[in-house]
């Protein structure tokens, strides 16, 4: 411990007068990723996630620019910036599905319909939720299914037992999907990769019957990915 | 309460201050009271997939209530105007009524006296 400080101290000392400078950079850094986290809009999220990254930077350059002593502190805040983004994508991927929780204001759709949640238990281990909109929509993320009351108003349980199925494929073979597909797609929520998707009807009408799959996707096609 | 962003003075009816579909959905409501998803698309003959967006906007914006039902197993949005009509209409002309009058002062006031002494 005394040597941490010790060695603290010693930056400072080399930094000179810029350590306050260097400080506000890191912590402003740390501060933007958490509110870009919280933020529902998406272009401005990107926005701040930039700005994050930019004084992360900014904070590295300037240790390495105006350090008098040692180069170690430079590698140090690297390390640490490249595994907090490391942390960061990997954590996002996982616990997506508790953001979007938040965001939608999604609750359990087993207290409005009982036997969905059971349908999903029987083909994979995924919580469905339901939120509030009147468009139709249906996505997986995580270990949850999202489902929207306007999809639930609009679908009989056959087409719904179909979209359900189709979701809970997603959930099954989310683990197995290469990383940085993953991160495209959810970064680019609107594109979807038809190959996947083709794979999980195929799934849907397996379970559903290809009936109710084609009815659905009659009605809501590209409400539900 | 009303949220006026944009003002058509060339359209019709209740166009000038809402979109053809907000028009449609708020004078459907207006007439009927309460109502269903499927029975305010039956009402304004507009196809779920243009009227779904619109009815989250009016729900965010505050022009309509829904509630959720369950009849018989299935789920359903129940709508409801949170203005009736009269109460729109003062506040729409409430609020143009201040614009102009912050924006022209005493001509304004001028002008409206002399619309009410012609009618």
């Amino acid at each position: 411990m005394n040597l941490v400080m010790g060695d603290i101290h010693c930056y400072g000392q080399c930094l000179r007068s810029w350590t306050p400078l260097v400080a506000l950079f890191v912590v402003l850094s740390i501060a933007l990723i958490a509110v870009s986290l919280m933020l529902p809009n998406p272009r401005k999220r990107l926005r701040i996630f930039l700005f994050a990254q930019s004084s992360g930077i900014l904070a590295i350059a300037l240790t390495y620019y105006v350090m008098e002593c040692s180069e170690m502190l430079t590698l140090y805040l690297y390390s640490a910036y490249l595994l907090i983004s490391t942390l960061m994508i990997f954590g996002v991927l996982r616990y997506y599905d508790r953001i979007l929780i938040r965001r939608l204001g999604a609750k359990p759709a087993g207290s409005i319909l009982n036997w969905t949640q059971e349908f999903v238990d029987m083909l994979t281990s995924a919580k469905l939720y339901y939120f509030d909109s009147a468009i139709p929509r249906a996505f997986a993320s995580g270990r949850s299914i999202f489902i929207s009351i306007g999809l639930l108003e609009m679908l009989d349980d056959e087409e719904l037992k179909a979209v359900l199925a189709h979701e809970a494929w997603h959930i099954r073979h989310n683990s197995e999907m290469p990383f940085m597909k993953q991160l495209a797609l959810m970064a680019f929520s609107s594109s979807s990769d038809p190959e996947l998707e083709s794979m999980a009807d195929r799934f849907a009408a397996e379970i559903a019957g290809s009936e109710a799959l084609l009815s659905a996707r009659d009605k809501v096609d590209k409400l539900f990915i | 309460m009303v949220k006026l962003d944009q003002i058509n003075i060339s359209n019709d009816g209740l166009t000038k201050f809402f979109s053809p579909i907000e028009a449609a959905i708020l004078r459907a409501l207006w007439a009927d009271g309460e109502m269903t998803t499927s029975e305010l698309t039956g009402k304004t003959n507009i196809p779920l997939t243009s009227v779904a967006g619109t009815l989250d906007r009016l729900v965010k914006a505050g022009y309509t209530t829904r509630r959720t039902e369950k009849v018989n197993g299935r789920v359903r949005f129940m709508y409801e105007p949170v203005f009736s009509e009269e109460e729109a209409a003062n506040e729409i002309t409430t609020k143009i009524l201040d614009s102009l009058v912050e924006t022209f002062g005493p001509l304004a006031v001028e002008n409206f006296s002399k619309y009410s002494d012609k009618k």
